[in-house]
């Protein structure tokens, strides 16, 4: 041990440079990113989009609704709440919700609505209805 | 000139033997915040300036604890040295984190660019940290006490079980009882579970096998069923495994009424932690 005790303090090995090189490499690429990120972060406050993209599931006589949420705006929203109104004639049969955690910019979540009617027969309503910053 | 060729090929199994050593002593600092989930959110929060700050502080803390430990068999190092090691510490904590938290399919490539950054910066630092107090976790030699007594193999093997249930209950029991486990399972498809038990077998492996100091060579003189180095990995694998799921239901997080997919997923998630801490057990014990 002695040995490559007086080895390295003489001077460092290619070894050890090439390990420097690399580190500095990876340590530099994430700074990078984190100033690439500041740099083009944009400065406005959570926008939530709720879509429904997928078509309803019919299983078991309960009927899935999936859907989609995604925050286009800059900062990231926490607890995230989505609600789903099903209304025939005016009138709202059943309801849901859905909390999310955290949704931060431009991420997408995915998730599904389950009633017992089927929501083609009347008017279906997903929506976000709140959420608060971290 | 052979004797050079030699010495150069030194260079780089030495250089090597110290990353795995960093990387090792990272693992067993940071294994346990990466199983926290409230490490995961500040991820989702935290603006670029503060990870700014993060690396900073870091660094200077790594600094200065590199100056007194670090990840490299020298002692003594100067300013500058310590800062290289410092670059390196940092680079091994931030590659180890990130790639854990793939592994744990905490981060996704659909994952957003700042949710990635904010997980793998404040997984990453915590590993950082590891790295630069792996000569004082991992310079312990096992053999030392009982190659004097030159106890018979079958009680070595005995040893090493115990070390590494002891090691895996250490890490693992502050893991057992928390959400983060059906979290984490309810996230990871067969192919992950795979990946899980190829990624806890080498970091056991890394951290028994080549971290250790003096004991590469008197590795070659332990005889016994378990004592070579592949079964010993997998036997202590299989112990830290067993360890996972009796914690799991000691916590009454698994019961009998449970189906085996749900015991055998959340099994392999605890194990991973667990077989680390056996690793270390056994270095250490």
């Amino acid at each position: 041990m002695s040995e490559s005790n007086n080895e390295q303090q003489k001077k460092r090995t290619p070894a050890e440079w090439l390990t420097f090189a690399i580190a500095c490499s990876i340590l530099f690429t994430l700074i990078g990113f984190v100033l690439y990120n500041w740099v083009t972060k944009k400065q406005e406050p959570p926008v939530i989009s709720v879509t429904r993209n997928t078509p309803i599931r019919e299983t078991q006589g309960q009927f899935y609704v999936p859907f989609t949420v995604t925050n286009t705006g800059g900062e990231t929203a926490e607890s995230v709440q989505i609600i789903a109104e099903l209304r025939v004639n005016g009138e709202v049969l059943e309801s849901g919700d859905q909390q999310i955690d955290f949704l931060s910019s431009g991420e997408t979540q995915e998730g599904a609505f389950i009633f017992s009617r089927d929501p083609r027969q009347g008017e279906l309503i997903v929506r976000s209805s709140s959420y608060k910053l971290p | 000139m052979n004797q050079r060729k030699k010495q150069r090929k030194n260079q780089w199994s030495n250089e090597l033997n110290d990353i795995i050593r960093g990387a090792s002593g990272g693992f067993l600092f940071g294994i346990p915040l990466l199983y926290t989930m409230e490490v995961w959110w500040i991820g989702s929060y935290t603006t670029p300036a503060e990870m700014s700050i993060a690396i900073a502080t870091t660094f200077i803390v790594v600094f200065l604890l590199t100056r007194t430990e670090g990840f490299r068999k020298t002692k003594d190092i100067r300013w500058l040295e310590a800062a290289i090691d410092t670059v390196e510490a940092i680079a091994i904590g931030i590659v180890c984190a990130a790639i854990i938290l793939f592994l744990l399919r905490e981060i996704t490539p659909e994952t957003p660019l700042q949710e990635a950054l904010g997980k793998i910066i404040f997984e990453g630092l915590p590993f950082a940290l590891g790295v630069a107090l792996a000569r004082g976790f991992l310079s312990g030699d096992r053999y030392q006490s009982s190659d004097s007594e030159k106890e018979p193999t079958i009680n070595a093997t005995l040893a090493d079980i115990g070390a590494t249930l002891i090691g895996a209950t250490i890490v693992a029991f502050n893991i057992a009882p928390t959400d983060e486990i059906p979290m984490l399972a309810a996230g990871i498809s067969p192919p992950w579970q795979l990946a899980i038990i190829a990624a806890s077998l080498v970091i056991s492996y890394g951290i028994v096998f080549v971290a250790g100091f003096t004991y590469q060579a008197k590795r070659q003189q332990q005889q016994g069923i378990f004592q070579r180095p592949l079964s010993e990995t997998v036997m202590a694998y299989l112990v830290s495994l067993a360890a996972s799921a009796f914690m799991m239901f000691f916590f009454r997080k698994l019961s009998f009424d449970d189906p085996w997919s749900i015991w055998l997923n959340y099994t392999l998630v605890l194990g991973l932690p667990a077989t680390i801490g056996g690793a270390a057990g056994r270095l250490t014990v």
